[in-house]
């Protein structure tokens, strides 16, 4: 089995907008992918969370569309769309059946030249009320909720970029005034701080023709303020630990490292040794802790990939009742630090080399991953070719390289242990109020 | 032309290119097992999904959650691959067997290089027709599921799924408890019962294996009788009991709106779901059914998200829609909202679920909800897991087999007054259940004083404040 090459064009308009086309007619589907270079990591204090609100924003509404109005020209269309914020950038998407692809490009230049002019009080007032209401529901309401929250503040120090949620806070999303979004859409929402990718069944002389005519007039800002340093140690220089009481039924430790940056190819290292470590039944996590140790409910182990100084490797363990959570962290501990002491089996990296080989396969056959993808390698990486080597690369790690990796990150003085405990309030008793008469 | 006049101009579609949903071939095998095979062109990557029509919702109900450990079960080993040794032959295809029961099948599924399919059939048999259910492996399962039970209690949103479930069907109905059981029956499932279960229900009569993927150069047909054609599952069972046509009760609890409250202090949102039993997915207006249940709750600009997220900003979001099973599943809103916005947006939901009723949608809504679901069609099916996923689902509720070639056509003639017709016939605003989970001390006064119904309110002991590791109870 060969995964399928991806073939594209990759051009810049004279705006500096970077138009990247990969050509498929397999299925009547195309998709688009704008990725613009902001994220959480542009935000400064007092003013977090404002990169996610300002994404709500983008579907209020530009001069030529109404609020709402968006959303519910892509869904006649049959098309699907949404947008997300994250530490590296912001990226808003749609796919659509392809003779609907003008439409979509169509409401992505109107939202970038100029939706200030649909921005009022209003929608503001109101985006701010859905954003802290999906702050309660994604990470308030929910137990264990603040874990990754947590994992940066301790993986970085309180003036790096990376330190504050992308959600923000109460506070900081009640301060946003009318004046800081625009400031923000001036600053950031530039032809030539995007990437837009288009994927699937499209003519790309077709395409290129309607990007120069519906972009090609929009303005550059010559002026986007550069990112201050981001660069961190490559390792905490010394292990950090938090209990935290929650509403939680059963204990649960959260493991947090710093790794190598996205795209370096030790990164590619540590996503193989995830896969031994804690990818699926066959893993050495699952195996030991959850069906032959029997001292965890469940477990995980994963690499987030972020270009700013450092990534996160992040891992997670469920206690299973009446186990101390001590055992569960030295087991889940010594599993990691056996990843950087020996080799791993030759079997063990047939297996996950089969596994990654067929994820990717799989994830490459959408439309909307394709696009996806080659707009992340170009915004974060500049080498949106990596789309075609970096199945190879994940092929060609070694035993040693694994070994290597895990010696570099999985070390006590890179580690951050949160453990949820469940609150110590007192036992209530339960007590059946009747209906009111 | 300037920017502004190009922007001022909206472009209009062009030619819609021709999509059919792919046919597939079925073959009938001496045992009775359908092979159903489909040629999707250009996907390496294969999807083969083995189905039995018989799921959680036949189960004894004093053995409720069987089905569901029985099929996380038979992954733990095999006669020929014992322990994990099965899970790591799949690994070495780059393939992960998964097996898995809902409330009306029973499904162990595989993706794999088309050139890898005999193997991987090969193990999807053994693991079918063969598994020990190792004694102290399925225990393990069954404390995993209990466990996750107690989790299940700590999240807002999964407790309130269970608590509606509970409250809206009588409680002869498999649908009143969760598909995987609750606490009392789980608790007791032993190994003797998964054997028995797996015995009794998997026959190869009742049972399709549904391939898809880029087909060149294979005989579908012909691989899957030689691998699969023996599948007698040890030839021990008791004659396979009648299945088709029969849907489980769905009786409805309510039979007039009621609240339903779970005290969870300090709350900042309350979780809410609204509604009652609803119906099969051989309903004979499904599709006017779907066109409603769209423009009520399914779209993004849906009336709820509409009035609820965008007027309001009471919450990140609102939907409402039918869970169709062979019997009547659940019909339900369900969001999260803001606490203090509790009573209003309970009240708003209410009063579009009357609207639905009582008036005829706009043209501009009709036509949104019909192009949406006409014209996302083709991108549902892009990839052989769906595509097979889908002609799963015709096996399972005995669709006819150009069901999904008809389903455009039958959405585009759905009219105004057929939505009307099917929220009248549908939706029931006098016999809501009002389930909620949030802060009882700032709700609670006001959900009575707002009238919906009588106001139960339970204050539960959450498993976690306890500090009793291991207990599974809780009182309501």
């Amino acid at each position: 089995m060969t995964a399928p090459t991806v073939s594209f064009t990759d051009e810049r308009l004279t705006n500096g907008l970077r138009l990247i086309v990969a050509e498929d007619h397999l299925a009547p589907v195309v998709a688009v992918c704008i990725w613009y270079a902001v994220g959480s990591k542009n935000e400064v204090p007092g003013k977090t969370g404002f990169a996610h609100l300002f994404e709500h924003i983008m579907f209020q509404g530009s001069r030529h569309v109404a609020k709402t109005e968006h959303m519910g020209l892509v869904q006649a269309a049959g098309g699907t769309l949404n947008g997300t914020t994250w530490l590296d950038r912001t990226n808003y998407f749609e796919t659509m059946p392809s003779h609907q692809l003008e439409l979509a490009l169509w409401l992505e230049a109107d939202r970038m030249a100029t939706l200030l002019d649909a921005l009022n009080q209003e929608n503001l007032d109101n985006q701010r009320d859905v954003v802290k209401n999906e702050k309660r529901s994604s990470y308030d309401n929910r137990p264990y909720g603040q874990w990754f929250h947590k994992l940066q503040e301790h993986l970085f120090p309180p003036e790096h970029p990376y330190h504050h949620p992308t959600i923000g806070s109460m506070e900081d999303l009640d301060a946003a005034s009318l004046e800081d979004v625009a400031a923000f859409f001036r600053t950031y929402y530039a032809p030539n701080n995007a990437v837009l990718a288009i994927a699937g069944d499209v003519d790309p002389a077709q395409a290129r023709a309607w990007v120069d005519r519906y972009f090609g007039g929009i303005a550059p800002n010559p002026k986007i303020p550069p990112l201050g340093e981001m660069s961190v140690p490559a390792t905490l220089g010394g292990e950090s630990r938090e209990v935290i009481e929650d509403r939680v039924p059963l204990p649960r430790h959260y493991f947090g490292f710093r790794a190598p940056c996205f795209g370096d190819t030790r990164l590619d290292a540590l996503d193989v040794a995830a896969q031994i470590l804690a990818g699926g039944k066959g893993s050495r996590l699952y195996r030991r802790l959850v069906r032959e140790e029997r001292i965890a409910q469940d477990v995980a182990f994963f690499a987030l990939g972020f270009v700013g100084g450092a990534s996160i490797a992040a891992g997670q363990a469920t206690v299973r009742p009446g186990v101390d959570p001590d055992v569960v962290e030295r087991a889940f501990e010594e599993e990691l630090e056996r990843m950087a002491r020996e080799p791993v089996t030759d079997d063990e990296l047939a297996r996950a080399r089969a596994l990654i080989e067929t994820f990717e396969l799989e994830a490459l056959q959408r439309v909307d991953e394709r696009a996806d993808r080659l707009a992340m390698l170009a915004t974060l990486l500049d080498d949106p070719d990596l789309i075609n080597r970096q199945l190879a690369r994940y092929l060609a790690v070694t035993p040693a390289d694994i070994q290597a990796v895990a010696a570099e990150v999985f070390r006590p003085d890179n580690r951050v242990v949160l453990t949820y405990m469940p609150e110590a309030g007192p036992a209530t008793h339960v007590e059946h109020e009747e209906p009111a008469a | 032309m300037t920017l502004e006049e190009i922007l001022a101009a909206r472009p209009s579609p062009g030619e819609p290119r021709a999509y059919n949903f792919p046919g597939f071939e079925r073959t009938v095998l001496p045992s009775g097992l359908q092979v159903l095979a489909v040629h999707v062109p250009g996907r390496p990557l294969v999807s083969a999904n083995l189905i039995f029509r018989v799921g959680a919702a036949d189960e004894p109900a004093d053995r409720a959650g069987v089905t569901v450990l029985a099929a996380r079960a038979m992954t733990e080993g095999t006669t020929l691959y014992p322990g994990l040794e099965l899970i790591e032959a799949a690994e070495r295809l780059g393939s992960t067997l998964h097996a898995d029961a809902s409330w009306d099948a029973f499904a162990a599924s595989v993706e794999v290089a088309a050139s890898r399919l005999r193997a991987a059939l090969e193990l999807l048999d053994e693991l079918v027709e063969r598994p020990t259910f190792p004694a102290e492996e399925v225990s393990r399962l069954r404390d995993e599921r209990l466990n996750d039970l107690l989790q299940m209690h700590a999240e807002p949103r999964r407790r309130v799924e269970q608590a509606f479930s509970q409250t809206i069907y009588t409680a002869d109905s498999p649908y009143s408890r969760l598909v995987g059981g609750n606490e009392p029956t789980v608790e007791r499932l032993t190994r003797d019962e998964l054997t028995a279960i797996h015995r009794a229900v998997l026959a190869p009569d009742r049972a399709a294996i549904v391939i898809g993927g880029d087909m060149t150069g294979l005989d579908v047909p012909r691989i899957a009788e030689e691998v699969l054609g023996s599948l007698a599952l040890g030839g021990s069972r008791a004659p396979a009991a009648p299945v088709a046509g029969r849907a489980p009760t769905a009786d409805s609890a309510v039979d007039r709106t009621t609240v339903r409250l779970y005290h969870r202090p300090g709350a900042v949102q309350s979780e809410v779901r609204i509604g009652h039993v609803g119906l099969s997915r051989r309903a004979p207006d499904f599709h006017a059914v779907q066109v409603m249940a769209a423009i009520l709750g399914g779209l993004f600009n849906s009336r709820l998200q509409l009035n609820l997220r965008e007027d309001k900003g009471y919450t990140y979001g609102v939907g409402a829609g039918f869970d169709m099973r062979r019997g009547a599943g659940p019909f339900g809103v369900r969001t999260a909202v803001q606490t203090a916005s509790t009573v209003p947006a309970i009240s708003e939901a209410i009063n579009e679920l009357h609207r639905m009723r009582d008036a005829l949608v706009t043209d501009a809504e009709l036509a949104v909800a019909r192009d949406y679901m006409v014209g996302v069609f083709p991108l549902r099916f892009e990839t052989p897991g769906a595509v097979v996923g889908a002609i799963g689902g015709l096996f399972v509720n005995e669709l006819p087999d150009d069901e999904l070639a008809r389903y455009r056509g039958l959405v585009e003639a759905v009219t105004a007054q057929d939505v009307q017709k099917a929220a009248r016939d549908h939706i029931h605003p006098d016999r809501l259940a009002i389930v909620l989970v949030g802060d009882a001390d700032v709700v609670g006064k006001d959900l009575e004083a707002a009238g919906f119904g009588d106001v139960e309110i339970i204050r539960e002991e959450l498993p976690g404040e306890v500090g009793e590791p291991g207990g599974h109870g809780v009182g309501e």
